[in-house]
């Protein structure tokens, strides 16, 4: 075995180096991802792994601030952030202004327009053109119910489906030629080239943050229609046609992404344009200037020339590569967590490698839900089971529950709403979200459950703790809370079935008690208190607020929140909605999940989003520190092969002479 | 022999169709097609958009054949693709099975050839050694670390390659693939050398057996009566009538190259066949793997029929009826 290795080491010329040496001294980034993502259409990839590619391949026409908290919008490829105008019926009309000239990549789709064209200028009826692909049914894009409120979009959907119904060959018509037929669409008008406005039903300014994801970005109808899967040519899905400051030169789901400068993108075009989604922020947080993330203040982006995404199945192996410097940044495994991290910082191991720790929390809740139709612990049984639901929150010790399963790696929560997100008050304590079980035990008195004994039985009140997760660590985590709870005397029982099951009881409406989590898709407040709302009831209407949590008053409060700015008036109304739900308890709100980024000497400018947002076109790193680091810390270990190959001989040749002895 | 091999064939089919029914019936025993759409399309999809997706691929309609839908189920149109060859899209993420396919096979084989070749190789050497030396301490201790050597999970072997050749003695990248030659050799020639190691010892176990059984038979001692030297009797007498058993454990093998390796392409991320297998099994993605089920049976089913061929070949005396 050692003699093979040593031939294919010698043959190989022995280094661990992944890359070919010719990228040692380019800008190259190089990262890992575990799971390959499942469509690069942007009408229809929702998950983090697609938004990695998508978010840096198509512009969009709004952008977050990279360095401002709380997140704030700024233009990309629109000239401006539009305001929301009210008109006389009601609507609310939003004006988008394109930049003039920017280009898509090039690409040969583009032939479909005219023989030898490689490329064109992005134009409001692109923006268009994908919206109308969220509406189509044959697209089948998750996001179809957030531009629901956009003028006839819903009928145009509609249209789309009758037509298909009605007409088996119309499905097969090129996607611009159905669009055209199931049109109007009075809600998208496109003035010009340049000029696009929206007119929604009612007011929603959070629609703004849907135009800074990539579901909104302009996608040109050649690249639908040269890249539909036939003649040869991969699928949209695979191959995406944008305008954004990358480029994707390479894509095998399996081993290798990579992104390179778009040469065609408005920044590198027209840098003297200095506009803000092309150009380093000189502005940010205090933390920004002392982590020195304002070094690159004004600088033209992007300021990589490549990001090379290698697959890693496995995290240890991944976070070895990142060790021997051959990734830049990386998460931390469980398995290293306490060598890299000693009390919540960097260990000095680490520090004297030059690495740096970036924490960041991310714009998420993980909540223990009631169900409050249930007849024990939800609405109907009134002031008895919210003092139940009260104690309950009372008995869990999220601080010990991060420390034990998560390497304290979530800030405890005190309301539905996480840090960065407008409405969030460091300063608040929510009564019932601190361990208390002398208040617990008297809460639980108050509703008629002295030491949790249920009365009806005399026996301890027993609940179900309902659960998709029926692994070995699942248990445990599940297990902690219903020993917390059984410090009450309530009996929890944990229901762990396979994740088909448990929807079919959250379906019928047939759990108690669950563990649930939601991610933001966008940092409004409106994005977590519609969880809440009785228009997303699960039970009743399949929506998300799996609580099934039904308050008039705090439905009421919503709709008037959600059509407000962020102002003081807004902010009056989350602190009354919070209050509601702190009352009525239908959540123990437990933790906003961080994240813990590790990051090389020579990485520059990294700052992490706490959302799925494009960040890479910010950062950068100095390749020669990184190639002098590499060689120092991968000199490859010799004496063993050849003590090995000594050791052998020594072993076999005096058997051998032995052997020839005695036949002889 | 055309009658065997027809006749083995006809059986071969029949196999081929109860792995597909086995696997239809038991993937869909623990996996609903809601369970594919979500892993598909995520979790926070709207049920409206569920349905939708079922629809687009096929998964809503009755599982089973049925009064009012015998030919408009799922079972009939799992059979009818695999057997005409029609593999379709990915669950997971809509990509052209075959594309995949053809993609993948490239990797597998770059890394299983050598695995292959190298073992067998090593393997056959080895014993060849061990049973030239027969009844020494070099026999003995070969027969005992090969015993420890067979006793030892493939993920050790794995893990234990990747920390030490890997991580602390820095020969080799500790996983990883390119496509480029000059870079592709330096990641396979970790996986290759744990991929020979976990199979030397019970290969050594095997052919030493063999090779010893056939050592003490008649003819050889006729032919060292003859005066023919011992390395002589080991490579042309010895290993030549050793093949029958050797081809049975080879030949089968063979078509499997084509299939990659589970374990080591899905720990050392190399983009084969092996990890394609892995990927939809863990994304649920029954269309992918129905296909490289399908794929596989058919490989075992030609490898069994190449094994008995190459039973004639090794040995004229023996002939298929």
């Amino acid at each position: 075995m050692f003699g093979a290795a040593l031939a294919l080491s010698a043959l190989v010329s022995c280094t661990n180096n992944p890359y070919p040496e010719t990228d040692d001294g380019r800008r190259v980034l190089y990262t890992s991802f575990s799971e390959a993502p499942k469509s690069l259409d942007p009408a229809v990839a929702y998950d983090t792994a697609a938004h990695e590619i998508t978010g840096q391949v198509h512009d969009t026409l709004l952008e977050y601030h990279y360095l401002q908290r709380p997140y704030s919008l700024i233009p990309g490829l629109a000239t401006r952030v539009p305001k929301g105008e009210a008109q006389t019926d009601g609507s609310v009309l939003y004006s988008f202004e394109l930049r003039a000239g920017a280009l898509f990549q090039d690409d040969p789709c583009f032939e479909l327009g005219g023989a030898g064209r490689r490329t064109r200028e992005v134009s409001a009826e692109d923006v268009a053109f994908e919206l109308m692909r969220i509406a189509d049914p044959v697209v089948n894009s998750p996001v179809i119910d957030p531009f629901s409120n956009l003028s006839g979009f819903a009928e145009f959907s509609a249209r789309l489906s009758q037509l298909m119904k009605r007409d088996p060959g119309f499905k097969r018509l090129p996607a611009r030629e159905r669009y055209r037929r199931a049109l109007p669409l009075p809600g998208v008008r496109v003035v010009d080239a340049t000029h696009l406005e929206l007119s929604l039903k009612s007011p929603y300014p959070q629609i703004l943050y849907w135009f800074a994801m990539p579901f909104t970005t302009p996608v040109p109808w050649e690249a639908v229609e040269f890249y539909n899967g036939q003649n040869g040519h991969p699928h949209l899905a695979d191959h995406p046609v944008a305008s954004g400051p990358f480029l994707l030169s390479q894509y095998d789901k399996q081993s290798r992404m990579v992104l390179d400068r778009n040469p065609n993108w408005y920044g590198a075009k027209h840098p003297e344009w200095r506009a803000p989604g092309a150009t380093y922020p000189s502005e940010g947080e205090p933390k920004d200037v002392a982590d020195g993330r304002l070094a690159a203040a004004g600088k033209a982006l992007p300021l990589l020339d490549r990001v090379d995404f290698r697959r890693e199945k496995e995290a240890i192996p991944a976070f070895t590569k990142f060790l021997e410097g051959y990734y830049d940044t990386s998460g931390i495994i469980r398995e290293s967590f306490d060598k890299m991290v000693k009390d919540e910082r960097l260990s000095p191991e680490m520090q004297a490698l030059g690495m740096r720790l970036d924490k960041s929390v991310i714009a998420a809740i993980y909540y223990i839900g009631f169900n409050m139709d249930d007849a024990v612990v939800g609405s109907k049984a009134g002031e008895r089971s919210k003092k139940l639901r009260q104690a309950m929150s009372l008995a869990v010790d999220v601080r010990e529950y991060t420390r034990l399963f998560m390497n304290r790696r979530g800030v405890p929560a005190e309301s539905v709403l996480p840090p960065g997100i407008f409405g969030y008050e460091a300063e608040y304590e929510n009564p019932y979200r601190h361990v208390d079980l002398g208040r617990a035990k008297a809460l639980l008195t108050e509703a008629g459950l002295d030491n949790g004994i249920d009365p009806k039985t005399n026996k301890p009140l027993h609940l179900t703790f309902d659960t998709p997760d029926t692994s070995p660590d699942g248990r445990l985590r599940y297990q902690f809370f219903v020993n917390a709870w059984r410090q009450l005397g309530i009996d929890v029982e944990i229901a762990a079935t396979n994740y088909n099951k448990f929807q079919e009881k959250v379906h019928d409406g047939a759990y108690q008690i669950f563990l649930w989590g939601w991610v933001a898709d966008y940092p409004d407040a409106e994005n977590f208190l519609f969880l809440l709302t009785s228009d997303m009831a699960r039970t009743k209407n399949n929506g998300p607020n799996t609580a099934n949590f039904s308050d008039p008053e705090f439905d009421r409060l919503f709709l008037a929140m959600k059509a407000r700015e962020n102002d003081p008036e807004r902010l009056e109304i989350i602190r009354k909605m919070r209050s509601i739900i702190e009352d009525q308890c239908p959540w123990i709100e437990l933790y906003h999940p961080e994240d813990y980024a590790l990051l090389h000497s020579w990485v520059h400018n990294v700052k992490s989003a706490g959302l799925s947002v494009p960040t890479l076109k910010y950062q950068d790193l100095d390749p020669t520190v990184r190639r002098e680091k590499r060689a120092e810390w991968n000199k490859p270990v010799v004496w063993p092969a050849y003590a090995l190959g000594v050791l052998l001989a020594l072993v076999i040749v005096p058997g051998v002479m032995t052997f020839f002895r005695e036949r002889q | 022999m055309l009658a065997y091999i027809v006749r083995r064939t006809a059986y071969g089919v029949l196999v081929v169709l109860g792995v597909l029914f086995f696997l239809f019936a038991l993937f869909f025993l623990v996996t609903k097609p809601d369970d594919i759409a979500r892993k598909a399309i995520g979790d926070k999809a709207m049920p409206a958009v569920i349905a939708q997706w079922k629809k687009n691929h096929g998964y809503d309609r009755p599982l089973w054949p049925g009064p009012g839908h015998v030919q408009d189920n799922m079972l009939v149109e799992h059979y009818r693709r695999m057997l005409t060859f029609d593999f379709g899209r990915s669950d997971a993420d809509d990509t052209i099975i075959l594309d995949r396919i053809k993609k993948g096979a490239g990797p597998s084989i770059s890394l299983t050839l050598p695995e292959f070749a190298f073992g067998v190789l090593l393997g056959i050497g080895f014993s060849l050694f061990v049973a030239f030396f027969r009844e020494t301490y070099i026999d003995r201790s070969t027969v005992v670390l090969s015993v420890l050597g067979m006793s030892v999970s493939a993920l050790l072997y794995i893990i234990g390659g990747q920390y030490l050749i890997g991580k602390l003695l820095r020969w080799f990248p500790i996983s990883g693939f390119d496509p480029s030659w000059a870079v592709r050799a330096r990641f396979l020639a970790l996986p290759i050398v744990v991929g020979v190691a976990a199979s030397l010892g019970s290969s050594v176990r095997f052919y030493r057996t063999v090779f010893i059984e056939e050592i003490y038979k008649d003819y050889v001692r006729t032919a060292r009566a003859k005066g023919a030297g011992e390395v002589r009797i080991m490579t042309r007498h010895v290993l030549q009538n050793a093949m029958i058993p050797i081809l049975t454990s080879i030949v089968t093998e063979i078509p499997f190259l084509l299939m990659g390796s589970l374990l080591l392409e899905a720990s050392f991320g190399i983009p084969g066949l092996g990890s394609l297998t892995v990927d939809a099994i863990t994304g649920n993605d029954f269309a992918t793997l129905r296909t490289m089920v399908y794929i596989g049976s058919l490989f075992f089913v030609v490898g069994q029929i190449l094994t008995d061929i190459s039973y004639t070949i090794a040995d004229p005396r023996i002939r298929l009826d």
